[in-house]
């Protein structure tokens, strides 16, 4: 019941917040001088009666707050509007929210599965020639940036014509039967997860490692081994669950990546995501559709924090007895 | 003794950085491959023109190219976001008029090689004063069957075009004196339209697609907001019904664009085949050029459009790959400098501009200073790697109202000099340009940011004026920004620009050229502006342009539109710099290619086909 009552606490705390962050995107895209209309504007072949229209149908002749208050009213209602281009934008972001997702969790599912053993394995071996080797690969993986990394593999695509140049799927995807649909996008994903991976493990490696030599360092544990309980236990029972606190802090600003986080390597790879849309509507000022993505971000991001609290309610009783 | 080994090295990386860039200013690199470009042109073939057949009652489009093997793809690619709509009436941008022109045909076309109207759709048409009687092919069909009717046309131009239904430009600029032309149904295969008053350029406007009346007529009746959203990228594609070469099979956002063949397509080859011999089309949807470069070179891409330095390198590709580059001559764009001519002030009596330079863009002699002072040779030589024309005209160079008469000439700085003497500008001790009333000559010039083409130009222009003793701000600014200065608050001094003019129908340029044009932008007045300000040669100008509408034999127009470029060549408020070349290149696959300036290299998409392979 308690911790029913605290996500209920949190999510009224997330209200103004979420209005805030609106209220601020809203018009800080507004104030930009980026004009919708302007690639219109400097077409010699659209006549001025175009131009009164469209200004008038994305609502540009009104004042800025309403505008603002027109797109809340329909925010609340649960309808996203229309992009610029009059569609739905609940549709386009439908039409991108899986590929995203796709290649996201594939990565995030990658780096954790081999982040965390590594972080361990490491930590154990402190100081170790095999520790030294994976903090060397760690440094460059964390040191490289993804832009740099994706168009070298881009090059490498290219040259060798082992993989495809970017894309999501071929454009005989649709003659292809279902095997042969999965492996055409096994293939591209391939280098843009390549990416991603190497990107994230470095950090997720690091950051496992750090946490475990902490704990091993402290009081209980040396308490723990003087009390003489096997290795195993020490480490699996008593330094691990401690270690992995901070972790699950992580996995909750992972979630709010889900859907933003590979924004870059996506357009490096012209990969059907959602950064690539958003990216777009921002160059053209198409407010409803950017509106959207902030909006959804500031609400994966609440909602991340808020998973990671509850995992950590569950995963650590101190927190439990003491702040809910 | 290690200071001097650090030394050692960084000279060394510099020098290896030096010579990297050496090969991209070095002559004769750029020199050869554009020499081996232009031979090229003289391979293409002459571009057999299709002609009218009947057969079984039904009147056919004959391509008279050499046969081909059927099937096979041609994937092709386009950059940005991908179509906005695959509506023909809706489309405001480039990339949806290109997707949705490919479904339907208009009544006439162009010919690639002469410019003139063709007929498509029309079986013939015949121009009687203001009357266009034009006689549809009896027979010919939609891709769902149905026939292809007056019924059709009259629906299109009547209840979409003319009712103002989409994207209203195209009805807008045939208004003549506030009269639209009319559309009557005659009979089942004939149509007559009859203008107002003559207008030459409604005969281009027959190219305008026609629309399905059994599919669009639903549509029509829900209004024009649903309208709007109607064959919009989310429609199922076996919705849509068309005439062209092509129907869509597969739209994936951001991905690509499929298209299939028009099994009803109403051009056949002579063997009565219908065409077209591709059985799909693609289109694949690119973020960027570094992008669509990197797909070509991994085979995922039959055709691309190079530019710069990728022309030398794919030049030197070309001799062991399997693609053939091709210059189709200069584009259709124009590359320009133009003053704010602006003499007027702002609600709160304020000058746009301020009137000591007010009083240097108004001299002729000053504008025409400046265009002496310019390097064009140089700019072409340097920006576009030796790939493009120096430009001194107003039409672009392909079209086919070019005025020949208006000879290029070099830079030439004593004429410059000379001119700004005679209006009285002097030079200082230290070779400052000052005007007669001792005003230090100085002003802004504006790009948009982000176009390294012009952001390059803007250096060499702001290098040569600073040459003449002129103090050049060069400043690119944000694109929006930029065009909020030309087209609302009218703050600016000096810009570079670039426009794209139709390289058949120059009364397109009337948004630019007459003095109450959206894009009047050397002199742009609101919206609404009545009184009468013009200066002499815009006056001549708006006289010329209307005349140039009203008249409609090709070599009466050919005159008017002689003199109007003769006054941009004479009066400048645009100083012309150079067109880009495009280059191309296709893979040797693909038969029946007949490049041409207007048309482009695959103009006839339904006559391409590939070499079976032996």
């Amino acid at each position: 019941m308690q911790i029913l009552k605290y996500i209920l606490k949190r999510i009224l705390q997330a209200i103004p917040l979420l209005i805030i962050v609106s209220m601020i995107s809203f018009f800080i895209i507004r104030l930009s001088p980026v004009d919708p209309l302007a690639e219109l504007r400097l077409n010699p072949s659209v006549s001025q009666e175009t131009l009164a229209k469209e200004t008038q149908r994305l609502g540009l002749d009104k004042p800025i707050i309403v505008q603002y208050a027109k797109w809340a009213k329909s925010f609340i209602k649960g309808d996203l509007g229309v992009t610029s281009n009059g569609e739905q934008v609940s549709t386009k972001l439908k039409e991108r929210i899986p590929n995203t997702l796709l290649l996201t969790i594939i990565v995030i599912f990658l780096t954790w599965i081999v982040g965390i053993p590594l972080g361990i394995v490491a930590a154990l071996h402190w100081k170790s020639p095999l520790d030294r080797f994976m903090t060397v690969l760690t440094s460059i993986g964390m040191a490289i940036p993804s832009f740099f990394f994706a168009v070298l593999l881009l090059i490498f695509a290219v040259k060798t014509g082992w993989f495809p140049v970017g894309g999501l799927t071929s454009s005989d995807f649709l003659e292809k039967s279902l095997g042969g649909q999965i492996l055409d996008i096994t293939h591209h994903l391939i280098l843009p997860v390549t990416v991603l991976f190497t990107l994230s493990l470095a950090g997720l490696q690091r950051q496992m490692r750090a946490n475990l030599l902490d704990v091993l360092d402290s009081d209980y544990i040396k308490f723990a081994r003087a009390k003489g309980l096997s290795e195993f236990d020490v480490i699996y029972k008593h330094a691990l669950r401690n270690a992995i606190n901070p972790m699950i802090t992580l996995l909750g600003f992972e979630f709010a990546g889900l859907l933003s986080g590979a924004a870059l390597t996506e357009y490096v790879f012209q990969y059907p995501g959602l950064g690539r849309l958003i990216l777009e509507a921002v160059m053209r000022s198409d407010i409803n559709l950017v509106m959207a993505s902030l909006m959804m971000g500031a609400i994966m991001l609440i909602l991340g924090n808020l998973i990671a609290d509850i995992l950590l309610i569950i995963t650590d009783p101190r927190i439990r007895r003491g702040n809910v | 003794m290690k200071k001097a080994g650090y030394v050692v090295l960084i000279i060394f990386i510099l020098a290896l950085l030096c010579k990297a860039y050496i090969r991209i200013d070095n002559p004769d690199i750029v020199n050869t491959a554009h020499k081996q470009i232009q031979q090229n042109e003289s391979q293409f073939g002459e571009y057999p023109a299709q002609i009218n057949v009947t057969e079984n009652g039904t009147d056919f489009l004959q391509s008279q190219a050499p046969i081909g093997n059927f099937g096979g793809a041609l994937i092709e690619s386009t950059i940005g976001e991908g179509p906005k709509t695959f509506n023909p009436f809706n489309s405001k941008d480039n990339t949806s008029s290109i997707m949705s022109d490919i479904m339907y045909d208009g009544l006439l076309g162009t010919h690639p090689v002469t410019g003139q109207p063709i007929p498509k759709l029309a079986k013939d048409f015949s121009i009687n004063g203001n009357d266009y009687i034009i006689h549809l092919r009896k027979g010919i069909k939609w891709s769902d069957g149905k026939p292809i009717t007056a019924d059709d046309v009259v629906f299109t131009w009547q209840n979409i075009i003319f009712d103002g239904f989409g994207n209203t430009s195209t009805r807008d600029s045939m208004y003549i004196d506030g009269e639209l032309p009319t559309v009557k149904k005659i009979d089942d295969y004939t149509v007559k339209f009859t203008t107002p008053k003559p207008f030459a350029p409604f005969i281009r406007n027959l190219g305008t697609p026609i629309a399905p009346k059994h599919v669009f007529e639903p549509a029509v009746k829900k209004g024009k907001e649903y309208f709007d959203g109607f064959f919009s990228t989310n429609t199922p594609p076996e919705k849509f019904v068309t005439s062209g070469a092509f129907r869509l099979k597969e739209y994936v956002p951001a991905q690509r664009v499929v298209y299939e063949r028009n099994p009803n397509y109403y051009v056949i080859n002579k063997e009565s085949k219908k065409l077209p011999y591709l059985d799909k089309l693609v289109y694949l949807i690119v973020g960027d050029v570094n992008n669509q470069v990197l797909k070509f070179e991994g085979g995922e891409l039959d055709d691309i459009s190079l530019q710069g330095a990728n022309v030398s390198r794919f030049k030197e590709m070309e001799k062991h790959s399997d693609f053939t580059v091709y210059n189709l001559g200069p584009s259709t764009g124009t590359m320009f400098v133009t003053m704010n001519l602006n003499n007027r002030k702002d609600d709160k009596g304020n000058f746009y501009v301020n009137p000591i330079k007010q009083r240097w863009f108004a001299d002729k002699n000053f504008r025409k200073a400046i265009d002496y002072s310019i390097d064009r040779k140089n700019i072409v030589f340097n920006i576009a790697n030796g790939l493009g024309s120096p430009l001194f005209t107003a039409e672009s160079l392909n079209s086919i109202y070019l005025n020949t008469d208006l000879k290029p000439y070099d830079r030439d700085v004593n004429k410059a000099e000379q001119l700004l003497k005679e209006s009285g500008f002097y030079k200082d001790k230290k070779g400052k340009l000052f005007d007669k009333y001792g005003n230090p000559v100085e002003f802004d010039l504006y790009t948009n940011a982000g176009n390294t083409e012009r952001e390059a130009i803007g250096v060499m222009v702001k290098q040569d004026l600073e040459d003449m003793g002129m103090k050049v701000n060069f400043k690119p600014i944000e694109f929006n920004t930029l065009v909020n200065k030309l087209v609302n608050t009218y703050d600016w001094d000096m810009v570079i620009m670039g426009l794209t003019g139709s390289p058949i129908e120059p009364n397109g340029g009337k948004n630019v050229w007459m003095s109450q044009g959206t894009l009047h932008m050397f002199n742009q007045r609101p919206a609404g502006y009545t009184k009468d300000d013009r200066f002499e040669w815009e006056k001549e100008m708006d006289k010329l342009y209307d005349a140039g509408a009203l008249a409609t034999d090709f070599e009466t127009r050919k005159k008017y539109y002689d003199k109007y470029q003769e006054i941009a060549y004479e009066e400048k408020p645009f100083i012309y710099i150079y067109s880009p070349l495009i280059i191309e290149a296709l893979r040797n696959k693909f038969k029946n290619v007949y490049p041409t300036m207007l048309g482009g290299l695959i103009h006839n998409i339904e006559e391409i086909y590939i070499e079976s392979k032996k």
